[in-house]
Parts: C-alpha cells; structure tokens; sequence
C-alpha cells in the first residue's frame, strides 16, 4: 500500500478507463483524432521530402569536390546584387594558373577552367548546346570526377594543342547511341566545327539542381583558347590535400594578392569559392520550407487540439456522475485530473502515432513513385509522437482540471 | 462502555448561502453512534437527511460543529486527507447503485481497493470474496446491464465492504427496488450487522427504520427523535428526546 504502489494501481485503472472510454465511443474518437493525424502526416511527410532533397543534394555536391577551392572573380550564389562589382574585376586567368602552379606548396592540384556552350557532332548525330570545357592535366584531381573509359587530358595534349577530347557521359551516349564507352574512342567528333579526337569517357555523374552534370566534353584549355578565344573568364579549381583546405586558402589568398598586384590594406579583387556555399544557400531555401510545412502542421495540431479538448469536456459531462462516485470512493483530485489528462493523452498518441504512420507511408510512396527521395529518420517520428502528446496534455490539461474540481455531492447529483 | 463513539456529531450545522438567504440544513445536530450499530436515519425530504448523509460520509464538512469520526475531527482536513477517510472509512450504498455500466461487477467492486494502491491479485481475491459473501459467487463477470436490480444493488454492496471500512452508509438503497427485492437488500444489511457492521440507514420509510434497533428522526434540519426504530418510526408527531 505505498504510494507508488497507488500510483501505480491508479494509472493502470487510468489507462483502463481511457481505453474502455474511448472504445465505446469508437466514432467519435476517430474524428477527434483525425486532426491529429493528418497535423502528424503533414509534418512527417513534409519533413522527409526536406530531408531526403537534402541528402540527395548533398551526395550529388560532392561531385564538386569537398576539399577544393574555385577561384574566380565572382562570389558563387551570391545574390546581393553586388554583380557589377564582380563585373568590374580583372579576369583570373593564366597568370594566376602559372602563379599557383609555380609557388603553392600545400595544393594537391590545380586546373584551369574555362567554357562555352558549343555544339557537338558526329555524323548525323548532334548535341546543340554542351558544356565545353577546357581544362588542365590535373583536373580530374582539382575538380573530382571518374572515367569510365579511355584517359584523360595529360601534359602533352596541352603543349601541342592537341584535338583530344573525353565526353561527358551524356554526349557520347547521344553522339553513338547503344556503343560501350570503349566503343567510342577513337572515333571522330566536331566540336563548334573543329575535329577532335575521343580519347576518354566520363561516368555519369547525374543531376545537381536539375542540371544534368553529364552533357559536356572537356579539351585542353590551350587548345580552348586558341578555338574559342583565351579572353574568356575562367576559373581554377585548387584541390587541397585532405584536412588542409584552410591552409590552401590561406596560400592562395597570398599568393593570388601578390599575382594580382592588390595594394595592402585593400580587400581581395578574387573570391575562393567552395561547395559548401551551394550547401548554405540552398540549406536556407529548405529551412523555409520546413518553416511553411511545421507551421502548417502546427495549426493543424492546433486545429486538433481544439477538437480533443472539445471531447473531453463533453466527456467530463457525460461523466460528471461516475466522476463524484470514484471521489466518493476515494479518489483524489489529481487522481481524477491524470484520469482525463491519460485519457486525451491516449487520443492525442494514437493519432500521433497514425498520423506517423501515414506520413511514412507518402514519404515512401513518393520515393517510391517520383524522383523525390523521402526520407524518414526516426527524429521525424520523435517529433511526430512528441508533438502529438504535447497537444494532448495542453489541450486536455483544462477539461481535466474541470473534472478534478467537481464538487462530489453535487457531482453525485447530477443527472 | 470506555470504547469512544465511532461517530460523533456535537451540534453540527451546515448552512447554504443561496442568494441572500441562509439556508440552515443541518442546525445543531447532535449524536454518536457506536461501532456495531445500526442505525436509521428518517425524515421527509428536505429535513435535512442528505446534507447529514454527505457529511457522516466526509463528502461534505460541517460549517459549524464538531463532526468526528474515529475519534478524528474532520473539520480543517484537506481534501485529499477527507477522499483518503471515505476510502478507509466509509462504505457507500446509494440509492441509484452508481456502477460504472462498462464495467464487470469484479471491477466496480474492486474500485476502492484501486485507490487504496492494493496490488491487482489481492484486489481481485478480496473482491471476490465479497461478491460471494452477498451471494453474486456466479455474477462476478457480469456487466451491471446483464443483472438485475437486486443483483445491481449486491455489487454496490459488496463494493461498500470491500475496504472494511468502519461504517456503511446506506441512502435509500431500497428505494430503485421492488418491495420483495427490497425486503432482500434490507434483510442482506441485517446479515452483515448481525456479522458486526456498523449500518447507517437513510431511509424515508417508516416502514424500513421501525425495524432498526435505533433510528433518529430529522425535521427541519435538527434531530426530533433518536430511539429505539419501532418508537422512533411511529412517531405521528414530533417528540425532543433529551
């Protein structure tokens, strides 16, 4: 007969009576719950989408590669409007190539990028707009990225200005439809008009915010530049050794101030871009739309909520009697108060727990069925669960307080 | 006789104030009753029966007067100290039988012990030792609409006992039955003060308390008569007793 022996028993009968209540008003139970589980579903659902958009999208920015810096002389995804003070800065180009290449110590690879949008043919088969790329040696080191055949560009290629090219995987399944990447090198393309020679095929790469990463050719830059001009802005992709990528930017930004002549005291005319911008910007547009989707969800919990707390009420009426008998009999205020508070908790939980379910269940389907990649972690279904009791116990709290102040003579009396 | 009193009032009152006239229910009312009685309670409705009712069962205190049950004086204790005294001391028996309609007769009887924090198997072995000791040995699983009235008003009985609390406080318990189902309930009572009960009986009839051996008389709010039940109940008009 300790107290906790009574708690016990008491929450135990508590949860009894719930179960037996709210089973023997099935329908009206449901209905209460329902707002609870479509708030539940909508937050699982919406929190998934969000949540697997990200993993893809992180797992596709890898291709950019973690640990290399881009020089240019635009901020990457900036949209202050500060364009045309980018716009005004001296191009990057083979100086500063040369400059790195001569007196970096810490970066692992250098490449210079520079492109157009060119079309490609062989034959009758055509690509009007792929990316075309000159690029160094070492870019597939600086930059990431895997050939599924052939080699790639190397030193040669660029002193002698060769008509090498390797294919993204895109063009050359479009340029030699059904042929194995072995089957297209050697073969024969005309980029913007000019011959060039396939020497290696890229693997697919995929998608990155609905670009395709694979409808492109790289050749060598010196080649680009005699082709397409070598007054083009480009870029160099610096590749650091692994855990060094602040050092590198320190090199760099030394290095690059000393090649391009800026005065001490003024601020850097280059910027050293890298991936995790993409991540920043494209991690705040997700975060509003957690912020639409959990405040959707919130007032439907709210919604719910008003409804839960609806149907106590009405059951503390219907109840007033049995209420002043089990204080008649002994019990306590706040023995009654858990009774109800169990009770909205019960419904509150259970419609948490469909609404999960359900959640689960659209996130799958649409992972399933559509190119989005849902994904469920169990943090969702802690959040869902948590807010749904969270919702029971405020919103019960009030009827069950009422019922627990019920005066029992007059509770008895009541008809 | 050194035993103390199990119940003792010493002019208890209980006045309302309904709008701005006091109601007076309970005006100075005063007597003991002592374990193992049986005691009934009369009077037309409006004497006062119900409010004396709810506060020998410690739902209710007195606003004036001493009311003291076990020797202990309820006046000042908190409501959770007055919810644990009706579940150790009182035996409630009403009059419309207050089962809990989704619930087996087991479980109704087993209610009080639950909020005693008695552990499940004990619960279960006691109240069924009470449901057979009102004669419900075959009823135990029953919900209360598949008994009948009698049988209804033996489970609220045997959920009055299931405590062993000192004293059963019966409000009318005859008053939803048939006469001859009645006379039953009324003759189970007697069993269970012939097994040394203390029985409190509010009753308006005459009939019922002229069979106790004591019953107290109600008008008014005040006692008009407390002896023996065949004098008590006769009574055509009223008679103070010292």
């Amino acid at each position: 007969m300790s107290r906790s022996g009574r708690r016990r028993a008491e929450l135990q009968e508590s949860l009894g009576i719930a179960l037996s209540a709210l089973g023997s008003h099935r329908l009206r139970t449901a209905l209460t719950a329902l707002g609870i589980v479509i708030g539940v579903a909508t937050v699982i659902a919406i929190v998934a989408i969000v949540q697997g958009l990200d993993r893809s999208f992180e797992s596709q920015i890898q291709g950019l590669g973690a640990q290399t810096l881009y020089v240019s002389r635009y901020r990457w995804m900036d949209v202050s409007g500060d364009w045309w003070k980018y716009r005004n800065r001296r191009p990057v180009g083979e100086r500063e190539y040369r400059a790195i290449v001569r007196e970096s110590r810490v970066a692992a690879a250098v490449s210079p990028v520079v492109s157009v949008s060119a079309a490609v043919a062989s034959g009758e088969r055509s690509v009007s707009r792929a990316q075309t790329s000159g690029v160094g040696a070492d870019y597939l080191a600086a930059s990431g990225g895997a050939l599924a055949a052939g080699r790639f560009l190397v030193g040669s290629d660029l002193e002698v200005t060769s008509r090498s090219t390797v294919l993204g995987a895109d063009v050359a399944d479009r340029l030699f439809p059904g042929a194995s990447p072995e089957a297209v090198l050697g073969r024969r393309v005309l980029v913007a008009g000019h011959p060039f020679s396939v020497v290696g095929v890229m693997e697919r790469r995929g998608h990155l915010l609905g670009l395709a990463l694979d409808n492109n050719l790289f050749v060598p830059y010196t080649t680009f530049g005699q082709l397409f001009g070598s007054w083009r802005p480009m870029f160099l992709a610096v590749a650091a050794p692994p855990g060094r990528l602040l050092d590198l930017d320190d090199e760099l930004t030394g290095i690059l101030r000393r090649a391009r002549q800026v005065p001490p005291g003024r601020p850097d005319d280059f910027v050293l871009n890298r991936q995790e911008q993409f991540l920043r910007v494209y991690r705040g547009l997700t975060r509003a739309l957690y912020g639409v989707a959990v405040s959707v969800g919130l007032v439907t919990l709210l919604v719910g909520g008003i409804g839960i707390m609806n149907v106590m009420l009405v059951s503390v009426r219907e109840r007033t009697q049995e209420i002043g008998l089990r204080r008649a009999l002994g019990a306590r205020r706040s023995t009654i108060l858990w009774q109800f508070v169990v009770e909205a908790l019960a419904v509150a939980l259970g419609g948490g727990a469909l609404g999960t379910a359900l959640g689960l269940a659209i996130a799958e389907g649409l992972s399933l069925y559509t190119p989005l990649a849902a994904v469920a972690e169990p943090s969702a279904v802690a959040l869902g669960l948590g807010f749904s009791a969270l919702t029971g116990l405020v919103f019960g709290s009030w009827p069950a307080w009422r019922a627990a102040r019920l005066d029992p003579v007059e509770a008895l009396r009541y008809e | 006789m050194n035993a103390p009193p199990l119940l003792s009032l010493a002019d208890v009152a209980r006045h309302y104030q309904v709008g701005s006239e006091r109601v007076r229910a309970l005006d100075g009312v005063s007597f003991e009753v002592d374990r193992g009685s049986w005691v009934a309670v009369v009077g037309q409705s409006g004497s006062g029966k119900s409010t004396l009712m709810n506060i020998l069962g410690c739902l209710d205190t007195p606003t004036a007067g001493t009311y003291r049950i076990g020797g202990r004086d309820v006046r000042g204790l908190a409501d959770d100290a007055l919810a644990d005294l009706r579940n150790r001391e009182i035996g409630f028996v009403f009059q419309t039988f207050h089962l809990l309609p989704r619930s087996s007769a087991l479980a109704n009887v087993e209610l009080p012990l639950v909020y005693r924090g008695v552990p499940r198997r004990e619960r279960r072995e006691r109240a069924e030792a009470a449901l057979r000791s009102v004669g419900l040995a075959d009823r135990m699983r029953h919900r209360p609409n598949e008994l009948s009235g009698g049988q209804r008003q033996r489970v609220a009985i045997a959920r009055a006992l299931v405590g062993d609390p000192s004293l059963v406080l019966a409000d009318e318990p005859t008053g939803n039955l048939d006469s001859a189902t009645g006379e039953e309930i009324f003759h189970l009572l007697g069993a269970l003060h012939a097994r040394g009960h203390t029985i409190l009986l509010v009753t308006h009839e005459p009939r019922l308390a002229s069979r106790c051996p004591r019953a107290i008389r109600l008008m008014d709010g005040r006692v008009v008569a407390d002896g023996p039940g065949r004098e008590v109940a006769q009574l055509g008009v009223p008679a103070v007793t010292p």
